[in-house]
């Protein structure tokens, strides 16, 4: 995809550039700083495509060095952007107006993890995955579980306050992190919350976890664990079709029973997943729904009864139960990775992400399948069906002329939809860049002003990560479009 | 003008029955000017704009349950009653979600949605009689938390009114939404510091098919840490975990020894086995008593814990330290007990007899320990010795004062002196 600033990036440094990066590698070290021009291509973007190169990147590996980075960028004059893995899916990391990009992942220690208090400490760059492995040790768990979790960052979750499957029982990241240390847009080094839960005062940490790097840099975390279930057990539900799925999913939460996951793989995914991953999804089947209940032994028993009645008199075809550990690490794994599978099918896939109340399931998907086949796209179902939260992707191929753009409209639809709908433009992958212009669909003009007050109350200014969730800011109302092209996933890139 | 003849000016604002008497919204023995109840959010709205512009001093109340939360306030004008707006504004039971008015009061709310089988998993102190925005306003954690998600956790949604009169939302109806800042997290414990919260939405859970209030009774504060532990750590479906000191036991209606309390939900089958493992537990400990006891065991604590005439602190101790916290505040002749989960050890003595040494000890004994101390109630002159809340990060409380409350109309000297 061409990006419209390269020519003018890809001009040889300025003094002033110069200058910025020996005041970064006094401070950080020759090893920790990227300046030149061919090393900065792959931080001009995040889980999409090319946006704006940065001026320079580091990667600190002390809460001193993220400080020292912060001072140095705000004594230029040039914008910082936090990053962490960059499997972003709204542009959060992009420099969308170049500066001094911030690469976490040397920060990547587990510092702790104390199995009484039922607490760890991690830095930020530390990989969700990793985390949960280690707690298993301990028989504890970490839920927050987004798809992305093999390499997507704790840091890059507490700033998009990330969901999964498991957020459904569990909650989304905010739930679980106790305390955070922060670099202020000054360079101020704050600690929000407390290693204990509930700490007095106002919920700063609350206030940051999701405000997706533009509030400062969190560079040591404190989250809570817990005990793994006793028991688990996963059932795959195969329906007809989506909208049956759909009218399951809110009968079998309604019911009293809440699954601690619940998931809908539609068609298109399972004819994409199965050949592939052998995971053992019907290719026939309309819709499969992915579906856990833990617990003690005693209630899991009687909760998967349960779901495999409800599941049926909602009309499923059959209803099957994990028998062992593999099986059910199978029907998982088809789960994730459901959305590189696309990939494998699909030249370009536009990955969108909005929630509606539960019970609009069956309209809404009904509707999302009727506005992609009018403009004439595939669209693959993967998704958080209990919580509400829809994740079509839209196939597509950018050579054909004027795809781009016919997909950038439906995604707008779908995303109108769900607002009609009673929802929300995102569920869990954040506003970033790409839906600063849908927030007024959901926000009146008091609210965002209200929003940019906490901005301006923790100095976020023009520069730190300028331009993402308000559609607001100098120079950043420009070419909304360009903007959502990041959006456009290259396939296969993140199995 | 003066003070008064600007709150008398806010009563025109209103039809003429919403006056209500000033000595019944005294806090800290101060009256204000004027106590209004409006009954609609449009009411609100005059009212709080109208004391904005005339640089008055507004302090919201629901259920006047919690007043002595936070430093003295140093001037109070007018007190907004919102117990008026108490209105259901949706409830969709197979969304399990409901938006309601501020000012009904959780039990109604809870009667609402018990009668879909539904509830809000929230025990705050004293009882169910406190007001959604109150709830809210001070997020109080209870014995529940951290075993079932509370208050905190299940807030998806907040409308307030701006000290201008400004309504802003934050949030929305559906359970998962990271669209914009949090601001209902902003105002989820900010007693009131931000806005007048008038609405809120919440993610709701299924009631319990039933449940069960279990005791053990054990030597030692070490030993009832052992079997508290042991007990956590079979993943039973527990909704609350205590340790309680033997004047705490006495006064849930125990026998004076340390105990360890607990309330198990499920189904026949789950109970069955929780009380099993009760037994199996006792044998192992040797406990000289165990066994079910009345549910009304964790109400008794939950309303002690509610008492505006007692002090009440809160201290916050990593979860392997709460038997030795609790231990450490007995000691010290303060009636304690801990939730093992939270972290969280109340500790509650007679107003009269509370010093602020003691107060100091035990909040340096926290700290120590990685912790905190709240004073979630005590006699205005300790509150304004020492610090309530006890946070290191006072520049963006006061910033972000200064953004919402510039003129410092709302509960003005809660947070800080100058805030
Ligand atoms: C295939 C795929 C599946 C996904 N599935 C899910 C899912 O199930 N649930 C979900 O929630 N998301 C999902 N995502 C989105 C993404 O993985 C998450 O948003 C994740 O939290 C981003 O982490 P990261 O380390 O890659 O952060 P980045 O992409 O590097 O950054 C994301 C945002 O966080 C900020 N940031 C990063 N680190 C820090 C820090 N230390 N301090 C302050 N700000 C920081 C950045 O500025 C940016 O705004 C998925 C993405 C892909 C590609």
């Amino acid at each position: 995809m061409r990006n419209p600033f390269r020519r003018s990036v890809e001009q040889a440094l300025d003094a002033s550039r110069t200058a910025l990066a020996s005041d970064l590698i006094a401070a950080l070290g020759e090893q920790n700083v990227l300046w030149r021009a061919e090393d900065l291509i792959g931080y001009e973007y995040d889980a999409t495509i090319d946006r704006r190169r940065p001026d320079a990147v580091v990667f600190p590996s002390t809460t001193e060095q993220v400080s020292a980075a912060i001072v140095i960028a705000n004594a230029f004059g040039v914008p910082i952007v936090p990053r962490g893995s960059g499997t972003g899916l709204a542009g959060g990391a992009v420099p969308i107006m170049g500066g001094v990009v911030v690469v976490l992942t040397r920060m990547n220690r587990i510092v702790e993890i104390d199995p009484r208090d039922r607490v760890a400490v991690i830095q930020p760059g530390v990989i969700n995955l990793r985390l949960q492995d280690e707690c298993a040790k301990y028989g504890l768990l970490y839920a927050p579980d987004p798809s992305s979790q093999r390499i997507c960052t704790i840091g890059g979750n507490i700033a998009t306050n990330s969901g999964g499957p498991h957020t459904l029982a569990h909650g989304s990241t905010v739930n679980h992190v106790l305390g955070i240390e922060v670099v202020l847009p000054d360079g101020r080094v704050t600690y929000l919350g407390s290693r204990v839960p509930d700490a007095p005062g106002i919920d700063l940490r609350g206030v940051f976890v999701g405000s997706e790097g533009t509030l400062g840099i969190v560079t040591s975390i404190t989250v809570r664990l817990q005990r793994q279930p006793e028991a688990v057990r996963t059932m795959l539900a195969i329906f007809e079709s989506i909208e049956i799925a759909s009218e399951a999913v809110s009968a079998i939460i309604s019911g009293g029973v809440i699954p601690v996951a619940l998931e809908m793989l539609d068609q298109e995914i399972i004819r994409a997943v199965e050949p592939r991953l052998h995971v053992g999804y019907p290719l026939d089947a309309g819709a499969v729904l992915l579906i856990e209940v833990e617990g003690l032994r005693e209630s899991v028993e009687a909760d998967a009864q349960y779901v495999v009645t409800a599941c049926r008199e909602m009309g499923a075809r059959e209803v099957r139960t994990a028998e062992s550990e593999a099986e059910r690490a199978r029907l998982w794994e088809g789960r994730k990775g459901g959305i590189g599978a696309i990939g494998a099918i699909s030249p370009n896939f536009y990955i969108l992400d909005g929630v509606v109340p539960r019970t609009q399931l069956p309209k809404v998907m009904a509707e999302v399948m009727r506005l992609s086949a009018e403009a004439g796209f595939r669209c693959a179902n993967i998704f958080h069906a209990g919580d509400g939260n829809l994740h079509p992707n839209i196939m597509f191929d950018e050579l054909v002329p004027g795809a781009t753009q016919k997909v950038l409209d439906l995604g707008g639809a779908i995303m109108r939809l769900c607002v009609d709908s009673g929802g929300s433009i995102t569920g869990e992958h954040g506003v970033g860049l790409e839906k600063r212009s849908y927030m007024e669909w959901i926000f009146s003009a008091a609210d965002l002003e209200a929003q940019q007050r906490i901005r301006d109350a923790w100095g976020t200014g023009e520069r730190f990560n300028p331009c993402k969730i308000l559609p607001t800011g100098h120079g950043c109302g420009a070419g909304h479009e360009a903007e959502i092209r990041q959006h456009l996933a290259t396939p296969g890139v993140y199995v | 003008m003066t003070t008064t003849t600007n709150a008398e000016a806010l009563r025109s604002l209103l039809p003429g029955d919403r006056t209500r008497n000033v000595a019944d919204y005294a806090i800290d023995g101060t009256a204000p000017a004027i106590a209004l109840r409006p009954q609609t959010r449009d009411e609100v709205v005059r009212v709080v704009a109208a004391a904005n512009s005339a640089g008055l001093v507004l302090v919201p109340l629901g259920a006047r349950t919690a007043t002595a939360l936070g430093r003295p306030l140093t001037r109070y004008d007018v007190a907004l009653d919102t117990t008026g707006l108490a209105r259901v504004v949706e409830y969709e039971p197979n969304d399990l979600t409901a938006t309601i008015e501020a000012g009904m009061t959780l039990a109604t709310f809870q009667e609402t949605l018990a009668a879909h089988g539904q509830y809000l998993p929230a025990d705050p102190p004293p009882s169910d009689n406190v007001t959604i925005g109150g709830l809210l306003a001070t997020a109080r954690p209870g014995a529940w938390r951290h075993h079932v998600p509370g208050q905190r956790d299940l807030v998806l949604g907040i409308t307030a009114i701006q000290p201008d009169g400004t309504v802003t939302h934050s949030g929305g109806r559906v359970v998962k939404n990271v669209s914009g800042y949090d601001m209902h997290r902003m105002h989820t414990g900010a007693l009131g510091a931000f806005g007048v919260i008038v609405e809120a939405t919440f993610k709701l859970q299924p009631l319990p098919v039933s449940t069960r209030t279990l005791a053990i009774e054990c030597e030692s504060f070490e030993s009832a840490a052992d079997v508290a532990y042991r007990l956590w750590d079979l993943a039973l479906p527990l909704r609350a975990l205590s340790i309680l000191a033997p004047g705490a036991a006495e006064v849930a209606g125990l026998p004076p020894r340390v105990q360890v309390l607990l309330e198990c939900m499920g189904g026949d089958a789950v109970l069955a086995r929780c009380e099993d493992a009760i037994r199996r537990e006792a044998a192992t400990s040797r406990a000289p008593h165990a066994g079910e006891v009345r549910p009304g065991s964790f109400v008794t604590l939950r309303a002690l814990a509610g008492t505006s005439a007692l002090t009440v602190l809160r201290l916050g101790v990593p979860s392997s330290q709460v038997a030795a916290a609790t231990q450490f505040a007995t000691e010290r002749g303060y009636v304690a007990w801990g939730h093992l989960a939270a972290g969280s050890v109340l500790a509650v003595m007679p107003e009269a007899n509370t010093i602020a040494e003691s107060v100091r000890a035990l909040r340096a004994y926290a700290r120590e320990r990685g912790g905190f101390l709240e004073i979630e109630s005590a006699p205005a002159t300790l509150r304004a010795e020492v610090d309530p809340f006890d946070t290191p990060e006072r520049t963006l409380v006061t910033s972000l004062k200064r953004q919402f409350d510039p003129s410092g109309t709302l509960n003005r000297g809660r947070w800080q002196e100058d805030v």
